[in-house]
């Protein structure tokens, strides 16, 4: 598949990784912050077999990782011209783009292609707009359509979700998706005023925030139709083995305006890192502690580890019991 | 200044009509702009001397344009001063900042037929908005008044594109736009309105009487309507611990950004809620535009750009 791979130059994972905590304790909250650069890619040394596993995945697994509506096609087309337009400006040695009108040359030097089509016309692409541009990307992406004052999940490319189906939230409105939240956070208004806040997103202002959750081994498709593979997995989940079992799943999510469409581009970038390697870092260990101590039942029930925390306490706790009577 | 600007040049300056000019607006720093739906508008920066007149003007280029902005402006002699700079000073090869493109005054997804209705130089939107209309297959009817043909900015394109959709009411010739217009039309039609306050709260009020749901009914106001005295009134802070006192005749937002408060604006006439705070205690009077009646009974929030505390002297609480 990597044929004149040009090469991603990075750091070790645990130096780039994207710790989510700034505090000792994790509660329910708009933690938006502006994105500063803004970029909705994020090319890691993970990209070549997450860029294979995406395409296998999409051909085999079709309704589960996209969806659309009819309606959706013009910001498609809008969403790849954005992420095109990033990947060339950004990335030069990695993508090119030659623009004779309509008529486009998109070239992935990562990857070796090349793919030559006509800028709105659908029949020119072998695929829908979206998930053309979503196989040449690391990130899961999703259009929300504003309409009437309401963002609809109208389109999506989703190979890495956290326990969430497209093909079951399509068409669903911004506070229908997130019913299932726990009530400490759906019940309080914070839904509605998160939906408020992303109708305000002006172009060229986006936003970002990290989501987490847990996921034994490095999983990235724990989608629900396969919850059968993965789920079971959690009972495995020993104070002995929970540092090479349990990963620590942040998602780097972003929100952009389109402004030809008025909707809403959502991007997320799934990292994943073993505790084992997580606790490496002083800090991260004693904070992630604290927050494993912290948590409420109902967010450890929703984000799917409650079964196992206590496996997860008892390892860290013993790891830095260990350090400090090595001092 | 908030938000990121584009540098632009004027590239080309047109009379629309004795009154009205229009500017072409090109980058000077990147090959292409943001193609933008039609309703969008951008917020001007012209520098004249020492001051700063900021001013939002319309887009009424094509929505897939993406080499140029283009918008059009009415010499108003009786404004701040936005406008006649536009008119008097401005030439070809200036240079100036624009905001990237925001728009409030979106077409409705849902709707079975779109009826624009524009007053005077209210006409700008609806050239962007028309043009998205007639590339998405809709069904869309113009309604433009002006006072004679001779001052009515853009007869002649929209005579000669929009034929079938476009109505004109020359006042001059006794032909007077009424809210008649709005009746007898399909279930699922959505009306908007661009003109001065007056003629929108008429046109609003109508529709209501005529069974319009309020989701179906949009404008846009490109001036702060006027409520009345702007009476002082205190602003305590609750995150900075700070109590601030808004003077007669100044907007809380102004006192805010005046004291190095980072508040959130956008629009500043109570048209979009960007600059929307969570209010912790005390009443206030809501003069914006973008909260529906039932969230200003229910939500305990504030549009800091147009709204105030309540009663006079009175006092409010801050989530800032």
């Amino acid at each position: 598949m990597v044929t004149q791979s040009a090469k991603i130059m990075s750091k070790p994972l645990l130096e780039r990784f994207p710790f989510p905590f700034t505090t000792d304790s994790y509660r329910y909250s708009n933690n938006s912050r502006k994105l500063d650069p803004p970029y909705v890619l994020d090319i890691t040394p993970e990209y070549f077999e997450e860029i294979k596993l995406k395409r296998e995945l999409l051909e085999s697994r079709k309704e589960q990782t996209f969806q659309s509506f009819p309606h959706s096609i013009e910001a498609q087309w809008e969403i790849l011209e954005m992420i095109m337009h990033e990947m060339v400006s950004i990335h030069p040695n990695y993508f090119s783009l030659k623009k004779e009108r309509n008529y486009w040359v998109f070239r992935n030097h990562l990857l070796g292609e090349e793919e030559t089509f006509t800028f709105g016309d659908l029949s020119s692409l072998p695929y829908e707009p979206l998930d053309f541009i979503g196989r040449h990307v690391q990130e899961d992406l999703v259009y929300l359509g504003q309409r009437d004052g309401k963002l609809y999940m109208d389109a999506g490319q989703l190979c890495f979700p956290a326990d969430w189906s497209i093909a079951f939230d399509l068409g669903m409105e911004f506070l229908e998706i997130h019913n299932p939240v726990p009530h400490a956070f759906s019940g309080s208004g914070l839904v509605e005023k998160v939906r408020d806040f992303i109708l305000r997103i002006e172009a060229e202002q986006p936003w970002t925030r990290y989501n987490w959750t847990l996921t034994i081994e490095p999983i990235l498709d724990t989608a629900p139709e396969t919850f059968g593979e993965w789920g079971p997995k959690k009972g495995n989940v020993t104070a002995d083995n929970a540092g090479q079992l349990v990963n620590l799943r942040v998602e780097d999510q972003r929100l952009f305006r389109l402004p030809r469409s008025n909707g809403i581009l959502f991007s997320i970038h799934t990292h994943l890192i073993t505790l084992e390697e997580l606790i490496k870092n002083k800090q991260w260990k004693y904070q992630f502690y604290n927050i494993m101590d912290d948590i409420p039942n109902d967010i450890a029930e929703y984000k799917g580890f409650i079964s196992y925390k206590d496996e997860i306490l008892e390892y860290l706790k013993q790891r830095i019991e260990g350090s400090s009577s090595i001092k | 200044m908030s938000g990121n600007t584009i540098d632009v040049v004027v590239e080309e300056i047109r009379c629309e009509s004795p009154q009205v000019k229009s500017f072409k607006l090109k980058p000077i720093d990147t090959s292409r702009l943001l193609r933008c739906g039609g309703g969008s508008h951008v917020k001007t920066y012209v520098q004249i001397d020492q001051n700063i007149y900021e001013n939002n003007y319309s887009l009424i280029n094509d929505p897939d344009q993406s080499d140029y902005y283009q918008i059009a402006i009415r010499r108003n002699d009786e404004s701040k001063g936005g406008s006649i700079c536009w008119h008097d000073r401005i030439k070809e090869g200036d240079q100036l900042k624009i905001s990237y493109p925001k728009n409030h005054f979106a077409l409705s997804f849902s709707a079975k037929h779109h009826i624009l209705i524009a007053a005077g130089i209210g006409i700008t939107p609806f050239i962007a908005m028309a043009a998205d209309l007639r590339k998405k297959g809709k069904s869309f009817e113009l309604h433009y008044a002006a006072r004679s043909k001779e001052l009515c900015a853009f007869y002649s394109f929209l005579n000669s594109v929009y034929p079938d959709e476009t109505k004109f009411y020359f006042s001059e010739e006794g032909n007077r736009m009424t809210t008649d217009l709005m009746k007898n039309q399909p279930i699922g039609t959505h009306v908007y309105f661009c003109g001065p306050e007056r003629m929108i709260n008429e046109y609003s009020e109508s529709a209501k009487s005529y069974g319009y749901p309020d989701t179906n009914i949009h404008f846009e106001l490109f001036v702060p309507p006027d409520f009345g005295p702007m009476e002082p009134f205190q602003v305590k802070l609750n995150r900075s611990n700070k109590v601030l006192e808004v003077p007669e005749g100044e907007t809380l937002l102004d006192t805010l950004l005046n004291h190095g408060i980072d508040a959130p604006y956008s629009c500043k006439i109570g048209g979009c809620g960007s600059c929307q705070v969570d209010v912790l205690d005390g009443e206030v009077d809501h003069r914006d535009f973008f909260l529906t009646d039932k969230e200003k009974q229910e939500k305990s929030v504030i549009c800091t750009c147009i709204s105030r505390a309540k009663t006079k002297n009175g006092s409010i609480v801050l989530d800032l």
